[in-house]
């Protein structure tokens, strides 16, 4: 059996189910393709299924984008759904904040929490999720999540609205990337649309997926400005600290990090490096760190919860980021609202997060690198850098989650208008859109996969399945009494109450 | 308000009377003991209970009237109202069952008088069989005091054990009091276990004087103290049958083993064999020193290895041959100890066997040495290969810079301990598939023994005989219902079948030790086959 | 106090729902699923038995045959006695406590009663179940070192596994009694 969940159905509850799945047909057909997006409710809402291999209690930027993506979804009167994989004991059914519901299936993790992918096995839970909550809108995210696109695969099957984010970029040279180029074609060909986090990043994926352009709209990520103000107080300012928050694995240039630190510390005997994260770069950081007898100067803080980032980036002058690739970066966004200085490498999507003022930007090199930083700790010296609060006020209103959710409802609209492609067109596309060995070796895995529908809507019919109780959306049950058992769960998020607070006093 | 009271079955038939039980503090629940019958004087019931509350340490008091009678109802009442305001109390019950009707009627009377309404006391009777209860041992409170307050069936369940000097009169003794309860039913001849069991403790002493070993089951057995809980109680018991048990089938071996010249028949055979399995090694030797397999080994190492066991075979052999005379002797005397039990028996075969095969055991430990000491150091010049070192301080891998020198020297040792392994591997192979068989062997006779030790042979005995000592829980059923009539429910005590599951993970680690070359015994064997 | 209505467990077999009420604290819910199928028997055993006539064809072997009747025999035995419940019970008595009890297809019993004071609450919950998310019913037992906490989740109906529909009329019942003593 799965795990305990956290709400449950009081008495107030009018009518369950019985009313339900009378009036409403379960969108489990194949045939219809609009109507089932309309039928759901009049009202215009959208019942939204967000997969991804990648949630809480994992951190990190497509996380938190889902997240903060469905609560502000949810505040705008939307019925949001998450599907995940196990992450360990936490396993079944769960609620967090404002009703969200989060479902975590039971799948073998494979590799770097992503799941194991045969194209079938996860339908029957998929299917199952689909069904009883009424999903109207399946919404991938994450190249990296076989979830995500197993999710998009059966969708299509089923016949619902697809939807997807991609949030990194790729190259194209590798064997690797190569492959994964190809799958991402196969997946992405027939989605009704797709959303992407930079302008940078969506010329990749149109590149990479052959995609026409038209149906990948941009949204980028946002930060709370509220979490993330600048507290100079806090700062030393007998020396400089360079404040580094990121996970220590290669993408993030973290041996561009361990050049950096000896060449800097020599030079500048005021110079204070705090480091923030946990990975398997981190070995680097410490050698380097023994051999220069840095430690009084460098120091690894290992890894941070959400909420103590503010606390490490007030501390520091400079934030520096060092990826070596990134579709958009969040984290400078939170540096400069915190009132840093920031230097970061020029790859990406980076150069469209920050107007010029703000950021330094350098060629990913360690000689570069220490140009750049050298500038602005000259500046920084001679006391010719803005006050950390008016750099917050430029940043405060560039990027909020409240945008984010209305743009990314537009896309929504838009997507619920195309048709989803019956099986015999989208055998075409797949054969006519991914090449001739490609396209005719997922037609006929489409082809077992619809097979595999009818086997199991005979197995367990859709009628048998009860429709879940609505926690989110125009039909919510989400009452006073009802989230309180959920304070547990909301640690990692809470920061996100804050905000919500503030919207409605807006209001 | 819902009132509970538990009523035992034995005294659905009695006489008119008192009422004697408890009230559970905290719970709006009542226990019914007994029922005290007419006549009786109130200041010699008052007495009486003083004195068992001073024995017992329970609050025993008198509940309230019980009446079960045919006539004259109207003059009952009258007087069953005199007696509450005999009795001090805050709350009296009038229980009343007339003989054609199964349901009770009860009426609550408060201090004050007058008999409560309706609305406010619902009422449900519990019936409990009272011997099954007492017995059941279903009461391990003694530990944590904490939990009786909590747990009503607990304190129900405490209560009716606590007040055993109760159940000690009943109405057929001649006292001042006349009692019904279970004992009424026919006296239970677990009084006559009682009387053995505190027989038993001289009994226990004097054994534990004759026999010095197995000190550990023994002092938990033969400590003089009476067993205070349920666990230790059935855990003394179970030893104590299989040590009997054990003795039992070790003198059934004695009487086997000396009869017919059974032993000289052994010695002779047993010598022969070791000679035979010295012989066997010669030759795997002989062939291991050649081409194994069609393996092609590297011929220096081969040889020297090959001779040095060859030479601790010779060793053996004169061994046995010097000890052969003496054999018997031996046996006939080692076989005497069976009469200490089979357990005792089976324990010196095994050390017979693993004195007997010495010689594979140092063939295995030259092997896995050798092994081990290989492996280590490959890993270690693997590790040189890629510019890393192990950090003994920090418990991790480094990076480091060697010099052209170092590198050589350990590329030149990698490739020397690589092309040797082999041949160290292949000795290894064999003598750990050697050395396995005799552990296996040796395992073997360890589990037969823990078996035998720890098989519940006295629980099994209770299983069948009397299942109701051995109860797990209660379970209700609603026996009748008479609309307007208390609720009437029935508690009975039940037993479920418990299952055991073993767990063997550690398969695992053991091929795991067998690959890196640590050593491996059949103690710590023994701990992952059982359980 | 009975009422009959038209319940399915999640597999859409047809179970029956029974409420009894013994008194205004008391209440007794039984969930009877559908009895051993005839059908399901025989297919099994002719199962059973062409797979041992084709072992007998190839081996010539007799001893096959009497194995598969004791296989058939001790199957159907194992699975009437340990695998197919027959009705499954709830009894809740105000103040005193819970008990269930499953009665197998061969008579044999398995019972537990739960104390009113080591249960927080009954309540409808959501569970991944073979490749299915179902609802099913749960006691939750208070944990004693932690006020709010909840120690252990107890299912009910766990092998008829009735829908929601049956659940909420269950859990509406419940939570009155329960409400009734705090």
């Amino acid at each position: 059996m799965g795990q305990k969940r956290r709400g449950n159905i009081r008495s107030p509850v009018s009518t369950p189910s019985d009313t339900h799945s009378s009036s409403e047909i379960p969108p489990d057909k194949n045939s219809s393709s609009t109507s089932s997006c309309h039928g759901y409710l009049q009202s215009g809402k959208h019942s939204i299924c967000m997969v991804s291999d990648f949630f809480y209690p994992n951190m990190g930027g497509v996380e938190s984008h889902i997240y903060q993506l469905s609560q502000c979804l949810i505040e705008r009167g939307h019925k949001v759904v998450i599907v995940t994989h196990a992450y360990g004991e936490r396993r079944g059914v769960r609620y967090l904040t404002n009703g969200l519901k989060v479902y975590y299936l039971p799948l073998q993790v494979m590799y770097n929490q992503s799941t194991a992918t045969t194209c079938f096995h996860s339908l029957p839970l998929l299917r199952c999720v689909f069904v009883r909550e009424r999903i109207t809108v399946v919404h991938a995210h994450s190249s990296f999540s076989s979830m995500a696109h197993d999710a998009l695969f059966h969708a299509k099957t089923m016949g619902l609205n697809t939807m997807f984010t991609d949030h990194s970029l790729f190259g194209f040279a590798d064997l690797s990337s190569v492959l994964t180029n190809k799958l991402l074609t196969v997946s992405l060909c027939d989605t009704n649309h797709i959303v992407c986090v930079s302008y940078t990043s969506k010329e990749n994926t149109v590149l990479r997926a052959a995609l026409d352009p038209y149906i990948v709209s941009v949204i980028p990520n946002a930060v709370d400005p509220t979490d993330f103000t600048p507290d100079p107080g806090r700062r030393d300012d007998n020396k400089i600290t360079i404040v580094v928050v990121s996970r220590l694995v290669y993408r993030k240039g973290i041996d561009l990090l361990g050049g950096i630190i000896p060449e800097l510390c020599a030079k500048y005997p005021d110079l204070c490096f705090l480091i923030g994260g946990e990975g398997p770069k981190r070995l680097v950081l410490e050698e380097v760190r023994e051999k220069y007898q840095l430690h009084e100067r460098v120091r690894l803080l290992g890894a941070l919860d959400h909420k103590d980032v503010r606390d490490v980036l007030v501390q520091g002058h400079i934030f520096l980021n060092t990826s070596l690739t990134e579709a958009f970066c969040m984290a400078i966004v939170e540096g400069a609202s915190c009132g840093l200085q920031v230097v970061s490498t020029r790859v990406g999507g980076i150069p469209e997060v920050l107007p010029d003022e703000l950021v330094t930007l350098c060629e990913p090199t360690v000689s570069s690198l220490c140009d750049g930083l050298e500038k602005v700790i000259t500046r920084q010296r001679e006391g010719k850098v803005p006050p950390p609060a008016a750099i917050h006020r430029q940043v405060q209103h560039l990027y909020t989650w409240r945008n984010v959710a209305e743009r990314t409802e537009k896309v929504y609209d838009q997507a619920c208008r195309q048709p989803v492609l019956p099986l015999p067109a989208r055998l075409r596309r797949l054969r006519s859109h991914c090449g001739a060995v490609a396209g005719s070796i997922f037609s006929f895995v489409a082809v077992i996969n619809f097979l595999f529908l009818l086997f199991l809507q005979w197995l367990y019919p859709s009628h048998l399945i009860d429709v879940a109780m609505d926690a989110t959306g125009p039909g919510s049950h989400w009452g006073h009494g009802f989230g309180k058992e959920e304070s547990k769960y909301t640690d990692a998020v809470r920061h996100d109450v804050a905000d919500r607070r503030r919207f409605k006093c807006k209001k | 308000m819902v009132l509970k009271i538990f009523f035992p079955r034995c005294c659905n038939m009695a006489d008119s009377g008192l009422l004697v039980g408890r009230w559970i503090p905290g719970q709006d629940s009542a226990v019914v003991l007994a029922v005290i019958h007419y006549p009786f004087i109130p200041g010699q019931v008052k007495k009486y209970l003083s004195e068992l509350h001073s024995q017992t340490q329970v609050d025993l008091t008198i509940l309230g009237s019980w009446s079960f009678s045919k006539d004259s109802q109207k003059d009952m009442d009258e007087f069953l109202k005199d007696l509450s305001t005999i009795f001090s109390h805050s709350r009296w019950l009038q229980l009343s069952r007339e003989p054609g009707k199964k349901g009770f009627a009860c009426e609550v009377v408060h201090k004050n008088g007058h008999a409560a309404g309706d609305e406010e006391h619902e009422i449900i009777f519990v019936h409990y069989d009272q011997r099954k209860v007492m017995l059941s041992q279903l009461h391990p409170v003694q530990e944590n005091g904490a939990d009786v307050k909590s747990s009503e069936l607990r304190a129900v369940f405490h209560t009716v054990s606590q007040s055993e000097p109760l159940f000690l009169f009943d109405k057929y003794d001649d006292g001042p009091l006349k009692l019904t309860h279970w004992q009424s039913d026919g006296r239970e001849a677990s009084i006559l276990v009682e009387l053995i069991k505190q027989a038993s403790v001289p009994v226990c002493m004097l054994l534990t004087l004759l026999v010095g070993y197995r000190t550990e089951q023994f002092q938990t057995v033969f400590s003089t103290s009476k067993a205070t809980t349920h666990m230790e109680f059935m855990r003394k018991a179970n030893i104590f049958v299989s040590f009997f048990v054990d003795t039992a089938l070790g003198l059934l071996l004695i009487s086997w083993l000396y009869r017919e010249n059974r032993i000289s028949y052994l010695a002779n055979t047993l010598v022969p064999a070791a000679d035979h399995v010295a012989k066997e090694l010669q030759n795997l030797l002989e062939w291991l020193m050649g081409a194994p397999a069609g393996l092609k080994m590297n011929r220096a190492l081969d040889e020297v290895l090959g001779k040095f066991f060859l030479y601790h075979i010779h060793l053996w052999i004169s061994y046995i041959r010097l000890m052969s005379p003496f054999i018997e002797m031996i046996l006939w005397y080692v076989g005497l100890s069976a009469c200490l039990g089979l357990t005792f028996a089976l324990s010196v075969l095994s050390d017979i066997v693993a004195l007997l095969t010495f010689h594979i055991y140092c063939f295995y430990v030259y092997g896995a040495r050798l092994y081990c000491l290989k492996i280590y150091g490959l890993s270690s010049l693997w590790r040189l290969f890629r510019g890393k070192k192990w950090n003994v301080l920090r418990q991790r891998v480094d990076s480091c810079s060697y010099d052209l020198d170092q590198l050589f020297l350990g590329t030149l040792l990698f490739t020397i301990l690589l092309f040797l392994l082999p041949t160290t591997a292949l000795y290894y192979l064999v003598f750990t598939l050697l050395r396995l068989v005799v552990v296996t062997f040796q395992g073997l006779i360890h589990l037969s023994v823990d078996f035998i030790n720890s098989f519940p042979l006295f629980a099994l005995g209770l299983r069948i005989c009397r299942p109701y000592r051995l109860a797990e829980g209660v379970k209700f059923c609603v026996l009748h219902e008479e609309p307007g009539a208390p609720l009437h429910l029935l508690m009975e005590c039940y037993r479920t079948e418990t299952s055991s599951c073993s767990s063997r993970d550690s398969w695992l680690t053991l091929v795991k030790k067998l690959f890196v070359g640590e050593l491996i015994y059949p103690w710590r064997q023994k701990s992952t086959k059982t359980d | 106090m009975a009422e009959q209505e038209e319940f399915t467990d999640i597999n859409g077999n047809p179970i029956q729902f029974s409420c009894q009420d013994f008194s205004p604290f008391c209440r007794e819910f039984t969930v009877s699923s559908s009895k051993l199928s005839l059908l399901r028997v025989l297919m099994f055993t002719c199962t059973v038995w062409l797979l041992a006539y084709t072992g007998f064809y190839l081996t010539q072997n007799t001893a096959v045959l009497s194995a598969a009747i004791m296989v058939t025999l001790l199957g159907m035995l194992l699975h009437i006695h340990f695998v197919k419940v027959d009705h499954e019970t709830l009894l809740i008595v105000g103040s005193l406590g819970v008990q269930l009890s499953s009665a197998y297809a061969s008579g044999r019993e398995s019972t537990t009663f739960i104390e009113m004071s080591r249960i927080k609450d009954i309540v409808i919950n959501e569970a991944i179940h073979m490749q299915r998310i179902i609802y099913y019913l749960c006691i939750l037992l208070k944990d004693h070192t932690e006020p709010d906490g909840v120690s252990s989740v107890v299912p009910l109906f766990q092998s008829s596994k009735p829908r929601l529909n049956c659940l909420v009329q269950v859990y509406r019942s419940c939570q009155e009694i329960i409400g009734q003593t705090p």
